[in-house]
């Protein structure tokens, strides 16, 4: 895949996660043009064009990242504060997933900046629409402004 | 100087010296004894005062003593807050990962059964379906009691949020919404005036919420069905009941009624995780108030809570 057509960054670090995510967006079509990345240091890499992504043409931005909260090394906290402290990806919605309703969690993930904040229900019919009602927001409904 | 007969000198009154003499030793013997007397009272105050002082001394050491042992206990005292602390931090680090990671695997593998439930269901016959129902309805089971749990132990240090509350209005939405969960149902509901509380409206909704939906799950079984909620006032606090006519309770097991994970029933009978009345319990606590229960089997049940008409600051710790 060209990331011309980048739709979607997963950035998840839980496999079992990551295949329940991409099947729900599948479901509704909207997963075509994804892209998973493991953990928040790739994704930082990959967005800012360092590392295995040297050279990477930075305009192909995604139009949404599903960024993943409590992963190793790079959490998605810092990810976000990285995103959001650039003007170069600052516009890109992020939607922050999490398996907790920890308050500190949601109000730092706000105070950064944060489109939407879900937590990962158990089971997976919620699961599944909220993932997919998201896409569906942020790929078809919403319009970013032109830079 | 003239002298009489016995050669004594006289004094100028007519007395003689002689007699003088004798009035002056009687009256040196007299101040003599006072003399002793005196000494003897100065002995006493010297040794009165050398006790005092030695008591005084005595004193001043116990008190001395009892400042080192109040330093050691200001000291020990400051050590157990720390270490408090320290055990407070772990806790929370521990319910922060059991919110992450106990649930992770959990929708793993809710997730993948219900897709393979999903999908591949043509594919299973009679008995695949039912096991499979089983898994999927442990690992929401699973999934509740965690949230239950995480919900509870973040009451602990959650602080009351004070204001004026229409306990008429909570308790006619949170039975509004009850009824209609369940609406083909027939509960013949009654409730009484309500008065307005000082309180936390969220966690007073909570413990309404828990009461209400406990008596319409307890009553699932019966047919006419009563629930009844209300209030009156008893010194300087004020009551609220909910009475139901269902399932009740067995008053001998009623010290288990309140505590965390305990439950009266099975799970075959009502479903359930037990923290419920744990909630309702902790949150009348903070409230500086109190809960309790009359109930009998297959008779009833009637949960009261108490709320102070001014709740006093803090009671947070609890």
């Amino acid at each position: 895949m060209t990331y011309n057509e980048l739709q979607i960054l997963l950035v998840e670090d839980n496999m079992s996660d990551a295949m329940l995510t991409i099947r729900a967006l599948k479901k509704h079509n909207l997963a075509n043009n994804l892209v998973h990345l493991y953990d928040g240091a790739q994704a930082l890499d990959f967005l800012f064009g360092k590392g295995e992504y040297e050279g990477r043409n930075l305009a192909e931005k995604p139009k949404v990242i599903f960024l993943d909260l409590k992963m190793p090394k790079v959490d998605g906290l810092e990810v976000l504060r990285h995103l959001k402290a650039d003007d170069r990806t600052k516009l890109i919605p992020v939607v922050m997933m999490t398996s907790s309703k920890e308050e500190k969690d949601i109000v730092e993930s706000h105070r950064l900046g944060v489109n939407s904040y879900i937590v990962k229900p158990v089971g997976f019919d919620n699961f599944s629409k909220t993932v997919a009602d998201l896409g569906m927001y942020w790929l078809l409904v919403n319009q970013t402004p032109r830079e | 100087m003239k002298k009489n007969n016995d050669g004594h000198p006289i004094s100028k009154n007519g007395e003689s010296i002689m007699t003088a003499l004798e009035l002056s030793e009687e009256a040196l013997e007299a101040k003599d004894e006072e003399k002793n007397e005196i000494a003897v009272k100065l002995a006493t105050a010297v040794k009165e005062l050398s006790f005092q002082i030695t008591e005084k001394e005595k004193r001043a050491d116990e008190l001395l003593k009892i400042n080192e042992e109040l330093a050691y206990q200001i000291r020990e005292k400051e050590k157990r807050t720390l270490e408090l602390e320290e055990v407070n931090n772990e806790l929370e680090a521990f319910s922060y990962s059991v919110s992450h990671d106990l649930r992770a695997p959990l929708r793993a593998i809710s997730g993948f059964s219900e897709v393979l439930a999903g999908d591949y269901i043509e594919q299973m016959d009679g008995e695949a379906k039912i096991l499979f129902s089983e898994i999927i309805r442990n690992a929401r089971k699973m999934g509740e009691l965690i949230d239950n749990l995480l919900e509870f132990s973040r009451l602990s240090k959650q602080d009351i949020f004070r204001g004026t509350i229409d306990m008429k209005e909570i308790v006619e939405n949170i039975v509004a919404d009850q009824v209609k969960l369940e609406p083909k149902r027939k509960i013949d509901i009654s409730i009484q005036e309500l008065p307005k509380v000082e309180g936390d409206k969220n966690m007073l909704k909570q413990l309404i919420f828990n009461l209400v939906s406990n008596a319409f799950k307890y009553t699932g079984k019966k047919e006419n069905v009563n629930i009844e909620i209300g209030s009156y006032s008893l010194n300087a606090e004020q009551v609220f009941y909910v009475k139901d006519n269902g399932a009740g309770f067995d008053p001998r097991y009623y010290d288990k009624l309140f505590g965390v994970f305990q439950r009266l029933h099975s799970s075959m009978e009502f479903e359930g995780t037990g923290v419920g009345l744990a909630i309702v319990q902790k949150i009348a606590t903070k409230h500086g108030g109190e809960v309790w229960a009359e109930g009998k089997v297959g008779e009833g049940a009637c949960f009261y809570f108490s709320l102070p008409l001014k709740i006093k600051k803090a009671n947070y710790d609890i």
